[in-house]
């Protein structure tokens, strides 16, 4: 289609449904191959005591995105790599990444 | 076939307007707050709750104009709720955008100092589709008033004796859509009545700017200035690159590569746009006093995996930065029209020049665009001839070049060219005449990448930087250079 005859585009994008985050949408993308694989992510025991530091701190939103760096922590809280992004009030630091 | 460029140096076609160099600031996933707002009590760096790193790497780029605070927000915008002790603010939900909640720590006094700070005018959104014309009176009131008046009492109470100067002044956004979903016969004559009360107190004169078309609607352009032509100063446009649709824009990186080709004829189309809405508008404005206000321009790809995606954050690739390029090169073309452009957003947000991770910041391949295209601002767009081989990908058949000339105050020219074939280099000849002497010195810089997809990461932030450019060689009056694939280049001349 040629664009502009995007008649969605008309609409006020930020009412998009497609700008909210489901469980089933969070759901969907730890059930890709990536999520499963032990060398990228933490285990079971890691990944749930990350969520419990989350799950206690100011900067989350709605449950589900940290408002630090804008990420979905039911995601990010499975990369090995990744740190708490919050430089005043770290978090994860108690917790080994492995 | 190899791209024959002939510059008249002596043919100046008008002023590119600073402001054409503009950027946008909503509040809107970490934007304003994470990217410009942390606060005084953060451990990042900061002046009075704005960070250092932001504002320095900012007030390298020579900001001319900051829009705020939306966007959509605009017409969502209470300002009172945004003044006075940050403790007493009102706090409330961004239901526009991934229902953030909004504290109101970033007001009227914040962003007004936010632009002290970068040195650049601020340009702030009227709410015309929630708020009343008294609100937007007081607002102006209250920013400007020099004397004694109630809101200039309160802007005193707040800490502030002294009015701000403010300039730009734009009533609503986005009316068609998220600003109240109204039709251009019914905005017109609001429009009419809300920029009655935005007045000029003392010697502070307001440019008032009305809220124009989203991208190809000419028909909203055809009533506005019909029936509001004489009342503005300027007229926003609205238009984004989005290389598929927007149910699936398509990635900021790891994209196919037809998506290349794709996403600049998209930004190509900005010409159309602008020939043709000023078509419109030389119908009712001859003599182009109204300005062609861009201030929502730029990428929009899909949010990156495992974000919010109402906080619309992206990666920024050299395919954005080639997106700049030839944006600002259709700006040039059309100084006579186009006085401001602002692209969205600053930080963190669609085709942001910086991002932010907690205190870690790096700069995007957009801009670098923005620090090398710099020396346009306030130059003179120079006569340039160009004939440019082809570029075929797929269906797509572009031009391979895009060129700019300009010539600044201090005699030095500028040629800016993009080399939009993401797999092959560029021959270039470049013929200058009306030189007032001989060429003394070239040099150049380069922005390129090695994958259609590199980009900056905190990991890699100086993955694409610019780089000197020396495959060029001049004799008298002529240059010939090589463009790496998928690069930009600015090359600086000095006449003996």
């Amino acid at each position: 289609m040629k664009p502009g005859m995007d008649r969605s585009a008309r609409n006020c994008k930020g009412c998009d449904d497609s700008y909210t985050v489901t469980e089933a949408q969070i759901q969907r993308i730890l059930a890709a191959p990536m999520f499963q694989s032990s060398e990228r992510c933490v285990d079971d025991e890691v990944y749930a005591a990350r969520l419990r530091e989350c799950g206690s701190c100011p900067k989350l939103m709605s449950g589900t995105t940290c408002i630090v760096c804008g990420c979905i922590v039911q995601i990010s809280a499975k990369y090995k790599e990744k740190s708490c992004p919050n430089p005043n009030d770290v978090r994860w630091r108690s917790v080994a990444s492995h | 076939m190899s791209n024959q460029i002939t510059i008249n140096a002596d043919i100046a076609k008008g002023t590119i307007n600073r402001n054409i160099y503009g950027h946008f600031s909503e509040h809107l996933g970490r934007c304003i707050y994470e990217g410009f707002w942390v606060g005084e009590d953060s451990v990042i760096p900061n002046t009075k709750g704005i960070r250092n790193d932001v504002v320095e790497a900012l007030k390298k780029l020579n900001i001319p104009v900051l829009r705020w605070p939306g966007g959509c927000f605009a017409d969502e915008y209470h300002w009172k709720d945004g003044i006075g002790p940050s403790e007493e603010r009102k706090r409330m939900i961004n239901t526009h955008w991934g229902g953030v909640v909004e504290n109101n720590h970033f007001g009227t006094h914040e962003f007004l100092l936010l632009c002290e700070q970068l040195g650049c005018e601020p340009y702030i959104s009227g709410n015309v589709g929630s708020g009343t014309v008294q609100e937007m009176s007081e607002w102006v009131e209250y920013m400007t008033f020099d004397g004694v008046s109630p809101m200039a009492e309160l802007r005193e109470k707040n800490g502030r004796e002294k009015p701000w100067k403010l300039k730009y002044f734009g009533v609503g956004n986005e009316n068609w859509g998220c600003g109240g979903n109204m039709r251009p016969e019914y905005y017109a004559d609001l429009y009419r009545r809300y920029q009655t009360y935005v007045r000029n107190y003392g010697d502070n004169e307001i440019y008032r700017i009305a809220c124009g078309p989203n991208v190809d609607d000419y028909k909203w352009m055809e009533v506005l200035m019909r029936e509001a032509a004489g009342k503005m100063d300027g007229i926003s446009l609205h238009y984004y690159t989005v290389p598929k649709d927007w149910q699936d824009k398509g990635a900021a990186t790891g994209f196919p590569e037809d998506e290349w080709a794709l996403t600049l004829r998209k930004a190509l189309w900005m010409e159309e746009l602008i020939t043709k809405h000023s078509a419109i508008m030389d119908q009712y404005d001859p003599e182009k006093r109204v300005g062609l206000i861009v201030d929502e321009w730029g990428t929009w790809f899909n949010t990156e995996p495992g974000t919010n995606p109402g906080f619309l954050y992206q990666q920024n690739s050299i395919r954005d930065a080639l997106v700049a390029g030839l944006t600002l090169h259709i700006f040039h073309d059309h100084c006579d029209r186009v006085q401001m452009a602002n692209i969205a957003q600053i930080v963190n947000v669609l085709q942001s020049v910086i991002l932010t991770e907690g205190e870690k910041m790096l700069l995007t391949p957009t801009y670098h665009i923005f620090d090398m295209f710099k020396v346009h601002q306030d130059a003179e767009l120079l006569d340039t001839h160009t004939t440019s081989a082809r570029y075929e990908h797929g269906d797509e058949l572009l031009p391979q070049i895009s060129v700019s000339a300009s010539k600044a105050a201090d005699g030095k020219i500028h040629i800016s060219l993009c080399n939009l074939d993401h797999s092959a280099e560029a021959d270039v000849s470049i013929a200058l005449r009306g030189l007032t002497q001989g060429l003394k010195t070239i040099k150049g810089t380069v922005l390129s990448g090695a994958a259609i997809d590199s980009h900056n990461t905190f990991e890699q932030p100086n993955a694409v930087e610019p780089a000197a450019f020396t495959s060029f060689t001049w004799d008298g009056a002529q240059v010939s250079a090589k463009l790496p694939a998928m690069s930009v280049t600015v090359l600086e001349l000095i006449e003996q």
